[in-house]
């Protein structure tokens, strides 16, 4: 395994190198920097051509500018060498110090979307497998195909010219009319249907019951003024955390042996507890603690699981720190939510935003701003994740298929496994390998896409920089914004198959 | 066919042996002779008498009547299995041979209740007297792995790659049984030391592909004996091995049976397999059965042209002759557009104007508890050599 | 079975079975993906999109029959709100016509239905040739990279490697801000040369596979030539792989131009394609949301049914077509 991985770091050095070399030459022949200044004819036009010239070392010819340049940006990559040296823009601006604000912005942007398309697509992706030739899956293909086929740019203008002025709209005056409330309960209504599956009953059931819940309670939540200032509260972080602990024991380990479940339980009830006794530490807490909170509660979960667990001890530590998971994002939402309204008057009822990573000059505490983030994130996120939607449902999907097809899961299902356990034991474990490839491929494809959805919303993020440089005819910029992007990619194909050869024995071990 | 069964016996000095052996001296440039020979032949010097030994119980284990599976697809309605009956005893080792597509491993998976949902399954199969197809599902999930086990073919897939053998074997019993992992393991650990893997301890915690083909098969074997079934099923358990190893397995197999109990069901399609392990055997052809007897009588009383040539096809088996292979010709009908008539009679040279209007039904022969479903079965009664219908190559190519 | 005995039984067999199988194999092809209704309605649509715009404003030389021109110049009427009316009379709607501009006018005058068939010509052109010339690049780089494995293969594989790391859009803005001044054309063979890495890769492994195959190795060891085998043996084999993936990145295609357009790297004027005029028109989406709406239709409905023809084309190799329906 050591060997492999000393393997694969070597040759990733190779191929940035040359990747970079490559973008190098392209971006140094894409166009002239002097081209402006030599067609401007006003006074001291040979000294600014001059000044320029050193300034981006045009003198040198391009392959060796590119070894002193790659000097200069090693020192970026590889620590303790030196300062960090990106070159200079057409401006004067140092590249590094330019680099390193938009580097945060894009990198944010990316990793949620990244996260969120991951979770979703493989979800639905699982969820058509199980249920090929449904309606659901048909719809789902049908949806696939329709955002590989949007065009980013032009549903993101959509989206912000459209969408956000609505939705900012309904959010100043939210109120549910009855047709509309009516519309969502029966679409809530078919999808869990076609998910649960089942007889005849059994669908009619799932159907009235999504119906009566999403429509019922969008009415009440819009009656009760929750939209206009929304929160969760202790009650239903409760609720949420009793409801994860049956439902995850329910997916991961089944009720035939109860410790599990009583180990999910006291998980639950440990995390709303905590939620109630942390009070006044999580009314502003710093990253920081956060971290460590989060360190704790994982390592009460494991504990918990490994007091109860009893015969069912591995599946008891998994299901517990899943409801940990489940039961922190909701704590942190529901105190997010606690900056509502603050924020709502800070923006002026104009919560969904449309330009830019950040609300100027607004502090709001650390749940404040992390509403400001998510916010921003909001739309951004929604254009730029539809074509990763769509790849990583309809991958694993059909992976899953093909899996549910090998000798196996059919040995599995001969020994009279029941059907939750072939799947997620047997089918999912071998199933799932495949996509940590897909996801250093997608990585790629989200950021061609960020280029794009920055400059729709005006996110000043790598992408920006990068379309503003081509524009000005300013290499470094430019070089920067390749030297980062072929770093994450051999960096994340690299991290990919070494997890891919961790996960699968026959490769970590032959 | 429910006629009380007796195993067969054939003593040391049969002929059958002998023919066998001279088959295998005789020209045979693929050396399938050897393996043939090789299988049948140790399991008849190790284990022939064992099997006589664990004589078939009077019970009833597994009783399939009538089952017939369809499926539906875009070209059309697969029928894969279009009638079959057949009872298994307890102790018993009952045979189904077949060419591939014969339907013989629908018709089992119809058994384990391990079809598509796509498929529609009519007919009934109980065991022990209670209706399978009628269970709910849990309590047939809890007959699978528990009461009626597998063993499938291809060993290099059935194993799942990223679990170690223990725990996909301590799997078969948690799944059945609570019980602290610990002890499942040394169940496991058992169970592999019974079915003849060196170290046992030490091989649970390796994975599927550090084991070799044949020692994944024993593996797959022990997994099917670790929770001491009545029955197992067993489809085609050594077509994917090595000439070499497969009479070994068929060896372990024969062996673990008797030490627990169980009955058996081996598919294949090959009969040299069966010759020397089975009580009974169960031909199919076109998703039907076509012949059922008791193995002597289906070697030596054959009374269904398809035997016959399956017989034909089997280096060495051949009676008489000059030790040539006398193959079919042809492959199987669609199984979509059945013609109507004999299904065989495509292929078959006794074919008559009555075996393409009519498909025959299985019928009574002249021997005892005997049944093929042919319309001519007579004329290979009088036969001396049935497989002698059946053309050599050299004499097609001229 | 009654052919005299071959000389090379295996091979001659072995070719004997491949040439029907071919044959038939073709036969079930076409047959499923006719059967295959999406796609065959999108193949009508993506012709019936093609005929409209190239037969509206003329190829090259030969003029149109739509009466507008993509450059000229007019006065704007009524805003420059669209025409088209689709609700009849009968329905209470304006009755069915085109009216003088369906698609409205843009703020210059200029009829915007002339325009946007003008764009759909252009994308359509320039995702043709990537789809194509990218495609055949790939299966070249694959076929090489598959066939004579050792070095060959190596410095392939590397050079593929070392090319996908760079973010397609972002390479081929560079390099298309200046192809775009030679025109779509020149644009179109210069984003080709970064599309086919996938292909280049799906190609190789197909030729790994097929290579170890015995009609191969007899052939192989009948002498016959590398070049043969490729053609005879091994392309056949592959044709469902590249054809499908060759529609699908058409369908990529589509959409890369017309990105890289919208950033303003692509077509330039005067020139125009339906990227630029998103583009050009995206602040006027509130004022005038049609000049944003109709270019996007276009790319959604072109980029849609190309897919759907590849998924068909998919299926209808696809040889685990055993699809059962429950
Ligand atoms: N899921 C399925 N859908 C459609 N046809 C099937 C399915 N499973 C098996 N068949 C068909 O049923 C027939 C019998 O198959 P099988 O029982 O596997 O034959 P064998 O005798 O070789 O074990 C074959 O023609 C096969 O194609
Ligand atoms: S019924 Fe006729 S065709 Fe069928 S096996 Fe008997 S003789 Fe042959
Ligand atoms: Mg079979």
């Amino acid at each position: 395994m050591l060997a492999f991985i000393v393997r694969r770091v070597i040759a990733a050095f190779g191929i940035l190198l040359a990747g970079t070399f490559i973008a190098y030459v392209l971006v140094a022949l894409s166009g002239d920097p002097l081209q402006r200044l030599r067609e401007d004819n006003s006074p001291g036009r040979e000294e600014r051509i001059a000044s320029m010239t050193e300034r981006l070392d045009l003198d040198t010819p391009v392959p060796l500018r590119y070894v002193k340049w790659l000097g200069g940006a090693s020192q970026c990559v590889l620590p303790f060498l030196g300062k960090c040296d990106l070159g200079q823009s057409v401006r004067g601006q140092d590249v590094s110090s330019l680099l390193g604000n938009a580097m945060t912005s894009t990198l944010q942007l990316i990793t949620v979307a990244t996260i969120t398309a991951a979770i979703i697509g493989v979800m639905v992706g699982i969820i058509t497998a199980l249920r090929q030739y449904s309606r659901l899956d048909y719809t789902a293909t049908l949806a696939s195909f329709l955002f590989v086929s949007l065009p980013l740019f032009w549903f993101a203008v959509l989206l912000k010219q459209y969408i956000a002025i609505d939705l900012n709209d309904w959010l100043a005056d939210p109120a549910v009319s009855l047709p509309t409330a009516a519309i969502v309960g029966v679409v809530s209504g078919l999808v869990w249907a076609s998910i649960i599956g089942g007889d005849r009953r059994r669908v009619w059931t799932s159907f009235a019951g999504a119906f009566v819940v999403s429509a019922g309670g969008l009415l009440v939540l819009a009656e009760t003024g929750w939209f206009r200032s929304p929160g969760l509260g202790p009650i239903v972080v409760a609720v949420v955390g009793l409801a994860a602990a049956v439902g995850l024991t329910a997916l991961l380990a089944g009720f035939r042996y109860r410790n599990v479940l009583y180990a999910a339980l006291a998980t639950a009830v440990a995390g709303i507890v905590a939620n109630l006794a942390l009070d006044s530490v999580l009314f502003n807490p710093s990253w920081g603690v956060l971290f460590l909170l989060l360190l704790l509660a994982v390592g009460i979960a494991v504990g918990i699981g490994y007091a109860i667990g009893g015969m069912q001890r591995r599946q008891a530590i998994t299901t517990s720190v899943w409801v940990t998971i489940v039961m922190g994002t909701t704590i942190v939402a529901d105190r997010m939510l606690t900056a509502w309204d603050n924020y709502f008057e800070f923006v002026d009822g104009r919560v969904i935003a449309t330009f830019g990573s950040e609300t100027p000059n607004y502090d709001g505490g650390t749940w404040g701003n992390l509403l400001d983030t998510v916010t921003h994130l909001a739309l951004p996120t929604v254009a730029l994740i539809l074509v990763s939607v769509a790849t990583y449902s309809r991958y694993t999907r059909a992976s899953m298929l093909e899996v549910m097809n090998q000798d196996y899961v059919r040995t599995a299902r001969s020994k009279g496994l029941t059907d939750r356990t072939v799947v997620v034991r047997h089918a999912l474990r071998n199933g799932l390998i495949p996509i940590t490839t897909l996801m250093a491929f997608d990585l790629a494809g989200l950021i061609g896409g960020a280029v794009i959805t920055e400059t729709v919303f005006g996110w000043q993020g790598m992408g920006f920089m990068f379309v503003d440089a081509l524009r000005n005819v300013d290499p470094n910029p430019a070089m920067a914004f390749f030297l980062v992007t072929g770093i994450v990619a051999v960096l994340f194909n690299m991290l990919a198959d070494i997890a891919y050869a961790y996960l699968d024995p026959r490769i970590r071990l032959g | 066919m429910t006629q009380p069964n007796q195993p067969s016996q054939p003593s040391s000095d049969d002929p059958f042996v002998d023919h066998r052996s001279m088959g295998a001296a005789g020209p045979d440039p693929l050396g399938l002779a050897e393996a043939a020979a090789g299988q049948v032949s140790s399991a008849d010097r190790a284990h022939l008498g064992q099997l006589g030994t664990s004589a078939v119980g009077t019970e009833e284990l597994l009783r399939v009547d009538n089952l017939s599976v369809d499926f539906p697809t875009d070209d059309g309605v697969v029928h894969a299995v279009r009638g079959v009956s057949y009872s298994l005893r307890s102790g018993e080792v009952l045979g189904i041979v077949g060419e591939s597509g014969s339907g013989k491993s629908v018709s089992s998976m119809a058994v384990m209740g391990l079809l598509p949902r796509s498929a529609r399954i009519n007919g009934s199969i109980s065991f022990r007297g209670e209706s399978v197809l009628d269970m709910p599902p849990a309590v047939q999930r809890s007959l699978r792995g528990r009461k009626i086990a597998m063993i499938f073919q291809d060993p290099m897939t059935a194993m799942n790659p990223v679990h170690t053998v223990g725990d996909q074997l301590a799997e078969a019993v948690l799944s059945h049984e609570l019980m602290p992992k610990r002890k499942a393991m040394a169940r496991a650990e058992e169970a592999l030391a019974m079915v003849g893997i060196p170290q046992p301890k030490q091989r649970l915690r390796n994975y599927p592909h550090e084991f070799s083909g044949g020692m994944r098969q024993r593996a797959m074997i022990a997994m099917a004996i670790i929770n001491d079934p009545d029955v197992i099923i067993a489809d085609e358990p050594t077509t994917a091995l090595d000439v070499t190893v497969q009479a070994q397995i068929l060896e372990k197999l024969v062996e673990v049976k008797d030490a627990i109990g169980a009955a058996i069901v081996l598919i294949t399609h090959d009969l040299g397999v069966v010759a020397g392990m089975t009580h009974r055997v169960l031909v199919m052809y076109a998703g039907r059965a076509v012949e059922v007897g008791e193995t002597d009588d289906i070697f030596y009383r054959t009374r269904m042209p398809y035997t016959a040539g399956l017989l034909g096809s089997i280096p060495g088996l051949d009676s008489e002759s000059d030790g040539r292979l006398r193959p079919i010709h042809g492959s199987p009908p669609s199984l979509i557009n059945l013609p109507s008539g004999c299904p065989f009679s495509p292929r078959c040279p006794l074919a008559s104007e009555l075996c393409r209007q009519e498909e025959p039904d299985l019928m009574a022969t002249d021997v005892m508890g005997h049944v093929a479903a042919c319309h001519h079965w007579q004329r290979l009664a009088e036969a001396d050599d049935p497989t002698a219908f059946f053309r050599t190559e050299s004499e097609v190519s001229k | 079975m009654s052919t005299p005995v071959d000389p090379r039984p295996v091979a001659s067999a072995e070719a004997e079975g491949m040439a029907i199988v071919a044959r038939t194999q073709a036969q079930l092809v076409r047959r499923r993906f006719f059967r295959h209704r999406l796609a065959m309605a999108s193949l009508v649509v993506f012709m019936a999109v093609l005929l409209l715009s190239f037969s509206a404003t003329g190829i090259g030389p030969i003029p149109g029959w739509w009466k507008h021109d993509y450059t000229t110049v007019a006065t704007v009427v009524d805003g420059g709100r669209p025409t088209l009316s689709v609700v009849p009379t009968f329905l209470g709607g304006d009755g069915v016509h085109l009216g003088e501009h369906p698609f409205g006018q843009d703020n210059k005058g200029i009829d915007y239905f002339a325009l946007t068939m003008r764009g759909t010509q252009i994308s359509v052109m320039i995702a043709f040739i990537v789809g194509t010339l990218g495609s055949f690049i790939g299966v070249l780089i694959g076929a090489a990279a598959g066939f004579f494995r050792g070095w060959t293969e190596t410095i392939l594989m590397r050079f593929t490697d070392i090319i996908i790391i760079m973010p397609l859009l972002a390479i081929c803005a560079v390099i298309a801000n200046q192809a775009g001044n030679a025109g779509p054309f020149w644009l179109a063979v210069v984003i080709s040369l970064f599309t086919w890495t996938g292909l280049a890769r799906i190609v190789r492994g197909e030729f790994l596979s097929l290579r170890e195959k015995e009609f191969v190795e007899a052939a192989r060891a009948a002498g016959t030539p590398a070049w043969r085998i490729i053609r005879k043996h091994i392309l056949p084999n592959t044709l469902g792989v590249i054809l499908v993936s060759a529609t699908l990145s058409l369908a990529g295609a589509v959409i890369l131009e017309t990105s890289l357009s919208f950033l303003g790297f692509g077509v330039k004027p005067p020139d125009t394609s339906l990227g630029r005029l998103i583009s050009d028109y995206q602040s006027a989406f509130v004022t005038r949301p049609w000049l944003f709406i109709w270019p996007g239709v276009f790319i959604v409905t072109i980029a849609l049914t190309v897919n759907f023809i590849g998924d068909g084309l998919r299926d209808a190799f696809d040889p685990r077509q055993n699809k059962v329906r429950s």
